[in-house]
C-alpha cells in the first residue's frame, strides 16, 4: 500500500489506512496512541493488554509479516501496512489448526498470553514448517505465560506443524 | 507516548535528512523504536519513521563486514555473512537480546544511537574496534565507534544526522571471540554485566587481545591492563587477576568481578 511521505494529525488524531486481517481499514488513531490500544479501541480486544512495556508479548500482531509487539509501535506507524490479529486466524465454527493443537494439548489455562503465542507460532510455521523444539522455544521466547510451563504450547505446536505438513501434502 | 503533530515516512536517506535538518519539524528518527516510543524527548514533534529507508542490507565491501544501520537484531542473527564472522559472535550477541519479538523490531543503528548500560551492540562494536557511517548535514562522515561513544564526535544520531551503516573491519573476521551476557534470565533485558573476549591467534600466542565489559555504565569500557596480559600469553590466571583489578577499580561489585575472571579464564583455555 503506497503511503504519502509526511501525515499530519489533525484535531489530535492520524487518519491511517491499512489492512487489518485481509480487509482494507481507514481508523482515526490519537497521536499519541499505540497500536495495541488504538486496535482494541476499535473491536480487536483479541490483542491483549498485560505489560504495556513490550516484556510480555500478550500485545503481539504480525505486522507486515513479522510479529511485533503492539505496546511499542506508534499506531500511525502502521499506515499502509498490513496487519493480522488472532481475529483474522479462524473462528469458534473454524478454527486455524493451531488453534485447534493448543486446545487438543491442554496449552489453555487463563488464556490471556493465548492470542499473541499463537500469532508467533503462526509465524514461525509460515517460515519453517518443521521447526525444532529449540527453534519453537525461540521464537516464543518473548510470549510470557503465567499459567503453564510452556510444555504443552511447545507440544502444541509440534502437532499443528505435522497436521499443517499433512494438510499441505 | 507523548503526543505528536507530523509521522512522516521517507523513502530515502536524502529526503530523512531533509525532514530531520528542517526546523519546521523538530523531528526525531524512528528505526525499531523499541528505547525511543516510550522516551520520545518534550521538544520532538515529528517522527521520521525509517522503515522504508535503505539502510538494510548486511554485505561484504572492501573486504569488511557492512551492516546496515536499519538491519534487525533478528536479521543480523539469521545473516549467513555474520554468522561466519568472527565465529558468529555477531548472530549469536544479536540472538541473546532479550526477546524474538523485540528483535524482530529492534535495529542496531537504534542500539547504538544513544548509550545505554544494557544495549547488547555497543560492547561487541568496542571490541571489534568498528567504525560507523553518518549521514549529516555536511554529507557523510565515518567515526570509530570508540570516538563515538568517548567524546560523541559532536553528533546527535536521530536528532541531527542519521547512522546508516556499521563497519567492521576485515582484520577481525578470523578472531576468536566470544560474548556472555549475565542476566536473571536469558531474555531479560537487563544483565549484571556484559563481556566481549577477542584474539586473534598468531602461532602459540596472541598477536590481538581485546576485552571490552558493558552494563556496568551506560558506556562500555575495554579493560586495558588485561589485554595486555593476554597478548602478552601471560597465564590464564594472570589475565584474569589483571580483569578483575580493573572491574574492581570499576566499582564492578565482587560477584562481577570474580564471574568476569572465571569466565576470562575459560576463555583463554578454550581458544
Amino acid at each position: 500500500m503506497k503511503t504519502n511521505s509526511i501525515i499530519e494529525a489533525k484535531k489530535g488524531f492520524f487518519e491511517i489506512a491499512l489492512k487489518v486481517n485481509g480487509e482494507r481499514r481507514e481508523l482515526s488513531v490519537r497521536n499519541g496512541e499505540f497500536l495495541l490500544d488504538a486496535l482494541r479501541r476499535h473491536g480487536w480486544k483479541g490483542v491483549k493488554k498485560g505489560c504495556d512495556t513490550g516484556d510480555c508479548g500478550s500485545c503481539t500482531v504480525i505486522l507486515n509479516g513479522k510479529p511485533v509487539l503492539g505496546c511499542l509501535v506508534p499506531a500511525v506507524a502502521a499506515h499502509g501496512g498490513e496487519l493480522t490479529t488472532i481475529e483474522g486466524l479462524g473462528s469458534v465454527r473454524s478454527p486455524h489448526p493451531l488453534q485447534e493443537a493448543f486446545v487438543e494439548a491442554g496449552a489453555v489455562q487463563c488464556g490471556f498470553c493465548i492470542p499473541g503465542m499463537i500469532l508467533s507460532s503462526k509465524h514461525l510455521l509460515d517460515n519453517n514448517p518443521s521447526p525444532t523444539e529449540a527453534e519453537i522455544r525461540k521464537a516464543l521466547d518473548g510470549n510470557l505465560c503465567r499459567c503453564t510451563g510452556y510444555v504443552q504450547q511447545v507440544e502444541a505446536v509440534k502437532n499443528a506443524a505435522k497436521k499443517m505438513k499433512r494438510t499441505s501434502n | 507516548m507523548k503526543s505528536i503533530k507530523y509521522y512522516a515516512f521517507p523513502s530515502s536517506v536524502k529526503e530523512a535528512m531533509s525532514l530531520l535538518l528542517d526546523r519546521k519539524y523538530k523531528a526525531m528518527a524512528l528505526a525499531g523504536g523499541t528505547l525511543v516510543a516510550k522516551t520520545l524527548p518534550d521538544s520532538v514533534e515529528t517522527y521520521l519513521d525509517l522503515k522504508n529507508v535503505p539502510i538494510k542490507g548486511i554485505k561484504l565491501a572492501g573486504g569488511n563486514l557492512v551492516i546496515g544501520a536499519g538491519a534487525t537484531f533478528d536479521e543480523i542473527d539469521r545473516s549467513k555473512l555474520c554468522r561466519s564472522w568472527a565465529g558468529g559472535v555477531i548472530s549469536s550477541a544479536a540472538a541473546k537480546c532479550s526477546s524474538q519479538l523485540v528483535r524482530n523490531m529492534a535495529t542496531i543503528g537504534g542500539n547504538i544511537a544513544r548509550p545505554h548500560s544494557f544495549n547488547i551492540f555497543p560492547v561487541l562494536l568496542l571490541g571489534l574496534d568498528a567504525k560507523v557511517r553518518f549521514a549529516c548535514k555536511t554529507g557523510t562522515k565515518l567515526v570509530d565507534f570508540q570516538d563515538l561513544y568517548s567524546s560523541g564526535a559532536g553528533l546527535r544520531p536521530g536528532l541531527d544526522c542519521l547512522i546508516t551503516e556499521v563497519i567492521i573491519p576485515a582484520k577481525t573476521r578470523k578472531w576468536g571471540c566470544e560474548f556472555i551476557k549475565l542476566a536473571k534470565t536469558e531474555s531479560s533485558w537487563e544483565s549484571y554485566i556484559k563481556l566481549f573476549f577477542a584474539v586473534e591467534k598468531k602461532g602459540k600466542f596472541f598477536a590481538q587481545a581485546r576485552i571490552a565489559v558493558g552494563a556496568l555504565s551506560p558506556r562500555p569500557f575495554r579493560a586495558p591492563a588485561a589485554e595486555k596480559a593476554l597478548a602478552a600469553g601471560e597465564t590464564p590466571e594472570a589475565c584474569a587477576a589483571a580483569l578483575a583489578a580493573e572491574l574492581a577499580a570499576a566499582r564492578a561489585g565482587d560477584y562481577r568481578c570474580a564471574a568476569a575472571a572465571n569466565l576470562l579464564k575459560r576463555f583463554v583455555k578454550s581458544v
